[in-house]
């Protein structure tokens, strides 16, 4: 049999971190773990969510003796609209990086520097939205079609225009239900406004702007943004990558790109293959340059150019500790603060480039899309600033831990079914080619029992990527096929598991169909803004298989999540139909009411809920459990 | 809609069944000490062997051995477990059948052939790395109707596709009178579903002997059928659980199920296919195992296909009876200059087949001349020999032998198909632009029936031939810049290569340093490379560092060092697909040769299954060594050890084969006169003790030799 290379497991990236702090330490400069010691304990009122300081009144906390607060709200009310606040803050995330990807649509221009990379995505978004594309110049068309998008942000009249690629029937229970999104950012202003000191105290109405915020994010800002990036930047197709931090490299000029949003980052890694700024670092007695990626920046820039990809959530500060970076370059959201300290250890250069992150210690250059003309010369004043950089690295200080991992990356939809179109009979009626048809089958056969949709973050509260890495490889060793994003994604790929020959971890089923199809059991669907792809790889299984999503034996899971943005994932995902499984409590355990409403309650509005278990091991049963539950109904 | 594993688990445990009943009734009516033991074979019970790395050889190891078997058939609603219960399906089946040879040795006396024996497993090594068989289908009938069982045989015959038949459809392939056997590859194993247990233990000992897969190593067997044996099944409609559960243990194999039945059944991609159309049935086959048939278009009225090499014309069948015993018969390749040809002329020279009457017997020849830029007369013999291979495809056409004698039967239903002398000018002409277009671009063909003609012909070709012969005899390893290496076996052994020298050809008998020469001009890049020979260890026993290097990279770093003319020390590995085994007789300290045909019993208490069964799979197995039946004459033949002079025993056909090289051999050698004769048979015994005193009868001169361990 063909040798199988050694996986990464928790422990050796453990070991790792232990040795990068062990480096901290010696500099005398803290990590989070160290913050989070400084913080326990934390506040219990802030975690059950039932402080109140939403008005100056408060703040109030809910006790037994104090069960209101000074304006009558109780544990329900407060609760309920903490986490609807999360929702809409989350929403707002993803959002507002979509408007700002959309924003560079509208500048995007023939000769650059930002141009269109997918015409065929452009003209089929147009022609969805009935805009005119016949016998017009396509950045003619990229211009309409952003601007019909960003009027998605606020229009005064109707709901969303992507919400009619759901399934009918999930269509119809957004009607009836009366949770299809309006526009985007009314959405979001409407949950801060219901709120707001004196407004909405009913945590049934709470729950259900939640959901209605959510769905603005994923199938409104989330969605818009992946489609935009993709006409922008390539549709992202099967590439080679390789994960974790033994991707820095010793005698090369380390870059690394972090945040979420792709356009800067797009624009780094075009200069850095600039001969002249090639040459200007061999002169300078590097062998190179290399940009690696960090967080969801990795994502998206390992999809798209193979770049590869340091770490996830939690990694950011290792990163900085190998003492081998010479910049590091941010956009927007999951950006410590703490960066701003730590590379004053260092000769790490960090740079900020969006006025929505700003932070004490940086270097801030900003890349906005007013400003899109100048992107590439920016970007390339960057790169040659981190090559001079250099020679500044303390050589003496650098320990780039040795790990890495292979991987294969690259699974939008129109990927999987490119893929599934090679397991069909070309000679057989009933298998037609383009669609999701191999992959029902070989869920109604029982060979895959279901699928996985493994999202989120890193949180402190739990193991750095225990979590995920434990029920990822439950699951697959019981043929639950898994998409992935995010930063759950990354720790698929840093474990290895994102290799092709991760095959031989499954069960016979999930093996088999990763050998027939030739993808690794997991499927690398790209940042956490993808999982508005993840919605509609769903729903077009629903749609082949001619059921409602909520049928599907597919389920979410977010074990480690922390960030708001996952609190809106959740909601458009419970209200896609989709159970979602939690590893990490939302932080209304102060209401019974909601907890009972999250995770029952929102069934009876979308036919799914929250399945909440704070030990992984116990959550991956039930994960297994839910999706068989499932099956039975359908009677596969 | 009852769900694929539930029927996978009932058919299972109705196996089990069958198989606790018959293994009941056996012991009690054997008793657990009666030996068990599969005709013909080294690998007994070789899915047992396969799965659970057991040798049985009595009822009471069967019987344990099934307790472990039960073990397999799980229910969990996993694909992992209907694979397990699916493989137990074929223990539980080979137990039942295990059960029936146990009772008697022949238990079908012919009108099925039930257990395949090891030698049949091997003679298939060549035809399967050289594509000539593409795959095999295994049909489990019956087919809606006779007529559609016919077609969907000769299909895949025509396609070169080896074709297994179990249950309904053997009788209505018999009722339309189509021929079968191993040999025209279509084999009726059995009437009933349990005997799939024959064909998955064909399929396994394939594994063992050319893939060395080790008995109980299942990840590895799995891998091993997944991804080198092209086999399938077509499921005619109605597919019972029974025989569900039998299509799971295939899928486990990488086998896919084509059936067209739609009741119960669930599509699962590549390996479940329902395909109404029975007609579509080998395209849509074909492509879900992805096998792809290179397809040689022939201008002829019958069919042409690998599947027909093994044909037999008997003389009740025959039209046209080419008899080079009697008459002036040859075949003949030459090169010729470019503008002296038209390509794709065929001339007839004398009458055609319609002017003789039935039965008659006549001479014939046939002349094909080729040129091309890149031809070079050392192709010559090397594509004449083919012209066998190439005659032999025809349907309905016996071909044997070579050179200038020949004999060469058309039988009555190609005849009236419309065959005539021009179409074997047609089938040279097709394969030749086909096979060897690297080099040859015009070709045309002369086929001749005139005695007149002939004669000239023969004695001009008869020129050829000793030059040849004369060149050929100039040829030794000493001789020679290169030798060549051969993998074509690579893809069923993955880690054995052969070093072919112009005294040791390959150990299939197929490749000779000229064929292996010409492989490689034709494709530089394809299984046959350069070896260089410069850096010399010992000529003497064939040792060369640059062999030793090319023999670690081909062999992917499993073998270090060969020496070419040993046996003893690091001799050349097999694939399994050998012609001839010998292995070392321990009282005259001489070698026993027996080729694969060879039935019986050897003086070393060992058949040829089970001497074969010691090497192959690219493993050095000292004192044991397989070879074409060209080597035996070789004066490399185990030189290290005293050359050929060690033989002591062989099969007398294979002695009558190579007695006049050999003794020619033995007299330049040693200085001995009818060297053959003074080595043993099975006429004179298959025992060591008697063999011993007929070689100090005739004076063997191994008895005067050192003792070789």
């Amino acid at each position: 049999m063909s040798e199988v290379q050694a996986f990464t497991t928790i422990e050796e990236m453990e070991a790792d971190t232990a040795k990068l702090t062990e480096i901290a330490c010696e500099l005398c400069v803290e990590t989070y773990e160290e913050r989070k010691k400084a913080q326990q304990p934390q506040c219990k009122f802030g975690e059950d969510g039932i402080c109140c300081r939403i008005c100056s009144m408060g703040p109030c906390r809910i006790t037994p003796k104090a069960p209101y607060g000074i304006c009558g709200a109780d544990a329900h009310a407060i609760a309920g609209r903490h986490y609807l606040r999360m929702a809409a803050a989350g929403s707002a995330c993803h959002s507002d990086h979509a408007r700002e990807i959309a924003h560079i649509l509208h500048r995007t221009s023939e000769s650059g520097p930002f141009t269109i990379k997918d015409p065929a995505k452009l003209l089929a978004n147009a022609q969805e939205w009935g805009i005119e594309t016949e016998g017009r110049d396509l950045y003619d068309v990229a211009h309409e079609v952003a601007e019909v998008g960003l009027m998605e942000f606020g229009k005064p009249f109707g709901t969303l225009r992507y919400l009619n690629r759901a399934t009918e029937e999930r269509q119809k229970v957004w009607e009836e239900q009366e949770i299809a999104p309006r526009a985007i950012d009314r959405e979001v202003a409407t949950s801060l406004h219901m709120t707001n000191m004196g407004n909405t105290a009913d945590a049934h109405a709470l729950v259900r702007q939640s959901l209605r915020v959510g769905m603005a994010d994923g199938w409104g800002g989330s969605m818009m943004g992946t489609d935009f990036t993709d006409i922008l930047f390539g549709t992202p197709t099967v590439r080679e990558t390789v994960a974790n931090l033994g991707v820095l490299e010793e005698n090369q000029v380390n870059i690394i790109v972090h945040g979420h949003d792709p356009s800067f980052s797009e624009m780094l890694v075009l200069a850095s293959e600039s001969k002249d700024v090639i040459d200007y670092a061999k002169e300078k007695g590097a062998q190179g340059i290399n940009i690696v990626g960090l967080c969801c920046t990795a994502n998206e820039a390992t999809m798209r150019h193979g770049i590869r990809m340091a770490g996830n959530f939690l990694q950011q500060e290792n990163v900085l500790l190998t003492g081998a970076v010479e910049m590091m370059c941010v956009d927007v959201q999951c950006i410590f603060p703490a960066l701003g300290r730590l590379k004053d250890c260092f000769h790490t250069k960090f740079i900020t480039s969006s006025p929505i992150c700003r932070i004490p210690g940086s270097t801030y250059v900003e890349f906005t899309a007013d400003d899109a003309g100048n992107a590439f010369e920016k970007a390339k004043g960057l790169v040659r600033e981190a090559v001079e950089n250099y020679e500044n690295r303390d050589r003496g200080r650098v320990y780039i831990p040795s790990h890495t991992q292979p991987a294969v990356v690259g699974y939008p939809t129109n990927q999987v079914i490119a893929e599934l179109d090679g397991v069909t009979n070309s000679h057989v009626e009933d298998d037609p080619r383009g669609s999701y048809k191999p992959a029902i089958d070989a869920i109604k056969s029982g060979v895959l029992r279901g699928a996985v949709a493994m999202v989120g973050c890193n949180n402190p509260k739990v193991r750095a990527d225990y979590s995920h890495i434990e029920i990822m490889k439950e699951l697959i060793a019981n043929d639950v096929l898994i998409v992935a994003s995010g930063c759950a994604a990354q720790a698929a790929a840093k474990a290895g598991l994102m290799r092709l020959d991760a095959k031989e971890l499954c069960g016979a089923g999930l093996k088999r169909v990763c050998t027939l199809v030739g993808i690794p059991p997991i499927l690398h669907m790209g940042a956490c803004v993808d999982i508005s792809r993840m919605m509609l790889l769903v729903t077009g299984i629903a749609k082949d298989w001619n059921v409602d999503t909520t049928q599907l034996p597919i389920v979410g899971c977010a074990p480690e999540w922390m960030s708001e943005k996952a609190v809106a994932i959740a909601n458009y995902v419970v209200s896609t139909g989709i159970d979602v499984y939690l590893g990490i409590e939302p932080q209304v355990k102060g209401s019974t009411q909601m907890m009972e409403l999250i995770t029952e309650g929102t069934r009876e509005i979308c036919g799914a809920g929250y399945v909440i278990n704070k030990d992984p091991h116990e959550l991956v049963r039930s994960i297994i459990a839910g999706i068989e539950r499932k099956r039975d109904l359908l009677g596969i | 809609m009852k769900k694929l594993f539930d029927r996978v688990f009932d058919g299972a445990d109705e196996m089990y069944a069958m198989a606790d009943k018959a293994l009941a009734e056996a012991v009690t009516e054997l008793g657990e000490s009666a030996p068990m033991q599969m005709p013909n074979t080294a690998y007994n019970l070789a899915c047992f062997m396969a799965y659970l790395g057991k040798n049985i050889n009595t009822l009471g190891d069967l019987k344990a051995a099934y307790e472990e078997a039960k073990t397999w058939n799980r229910h969990d609603p996993r694909l992992g477990d209907a694979f397990s219960s699916g493989m137990g399906t074929f223990m539980a089946a080979e137990t039942i059948e295990a059960c029936k040879y146990a009772r008697d040795p022949d238990p079908y006396k012919g009108e099925y052939h039930g257990h395949l024996t090891d030698a049949e497993v091997r003679e298939l090594g060549v035809p399967l790395v050289t594509d000539d068989i593409p795959g095999f289908v295994v049909i489990h009938g019956p087919a809606p109707s006779e007529d559609e069982a016919v077609e969907l045989v000769k299909g895949y015959q025509t396609r070169g596709i080896f074709v297994f038949l179990l249950g309904g459809i053997i009788d209505q392939v018999k009722a339309k009178g189509m021929n079968f056997g191993f040999n025209v590859r279509v084999v009726a194993v059995g009437p009933d579903t349990w005997q799939v247990a024959h064909i998955i233990s064909f399929v396994y000992r394939a594994a063992m002997i050319f893939g060395a897969i080790q008995p109980g190593a299942r990840a590895e067997f799995d891998e091993y059928t997944y991804y080198r044996i092209h086999a399938f099944v077509n499921a005619f409609d109605p597919v019972t659980d029974l025989v569900v559960a039998c299509g799971a243990g295939a899928i486990a194999m990488g086998f896919p199920v084509i059936t067209d039945d739609e009741k119960d059944m669930w599509r699962v991609p590549k390996s479940i296919l329902i395909q109404k159309n029975t007609q579509d049935w080998i395209d849509t086959s074909l492509e879900a195992r992805d096998i792809r048939i290179k397809i040689t278009n022939i201008d002829i009225p019958v069919a042409f296909s690998t599947a027909f090499e093994g044909e037999i014309v008997r003389k009740a069948d025959m039209q046209i009876d080419i008899d080079g015993a009697k008459y002036d018969t040859f075949e003949l390749c030459k090169t010729a200059d470019s503008l002296d040809i038209e390509d794709h002329r065929i001339t007839l020279i004398g009458k055609d087949f319609d002017e003789f009457d039935q039965g008659s017997a006549i001479g014939f020849g046939i002349i094909a001349e080729v040129s091309g830029k890149n031809m070079q007369s050392d192709f010559e013999p090397v594509f004449e020999r083919n012209f066998h291979n190439f005659l032999n495809c025809i349907e309905g056409i016996l071909h044997t032998g070579q050179r200038d004698v020949l004999r060469i039967r058309v039988n009555k239903a190609a005849y009236e198909a419309g065959f005539r002398a021009k179409h074997f000018g047609e089938v040279v002409y097709a394969k030749i632009m086909s096979e060897y277009d690297a080099v040859v671009d015009k070709c045309q063909v002369t086929v001749i029936t005139d005695p007149e003609t002939l004669k000239t012909e023969r004695a001009a070709a008869k020129k050829i031939y000793d030059k040849r012969d004369e060149r050929l005899g100039s040829l030794t390893d000493e001789s020679v810049e290169v030798f060549y290496n051969c993998i074509l076996c690579q893809s069923f052994s993955p880690s054995h290569v052969c070093i072919v020298t112009p005294e040791r050809l390959g150990l299939c008998g197929a490749v000779s340093w000229l064929d292996a020469k010409a492989t490689n001009q034709l494709d530089p890049n394809g299984p046959c490379q350069v070896v260089t020979k410069d850096r010399i260890v010992d000529e003497n026993i064939g040792i060369w560092e640059d062999v030793n290097e090319c023999v670690f990279k081909s062999s992917h770093g499993n073998l270090e060092q060969v020496t070419l003319y040993s046996i003893m020390n690091d001799p050349m590995t097999s694939c399994g697909c050998f012609e001839c085994i010998c292995g070392i007789e321990p009282f005259s300290q001489g070698v026993v040769i027996v080729n694969r045909e060879h039935q019986g019993m050897t003086p070393l208490g060992m058949s040829f299954p089970e001497m074969a069964s010691m090497t192959g799979g690219g493993v050095q197995t000292p004192g044991f060594m397989g070879h074409g039946k060209q080597f035996i004459s070789s004066k490399k033949f185990m030189k290290a050890e005293g050359g050929p002079a060690r033989i002591v025993w062989m099969p007398k056909d294979l002695k009558d084969l190579v007695r006049p090289k050999l003794d020619a051999a033995a007299k330049e050698l040693y200085g001995i006169d009818d060297f053959t004769d003074k080595i043993a048979d099975e006429t004179v015994t298959d025992d060591a003790e008697v063999m011993m005193e007929y070689l100090s009868e005739q004076g063997h001169p191994v008895l005067e030799m050192e003792p070789l361990i």
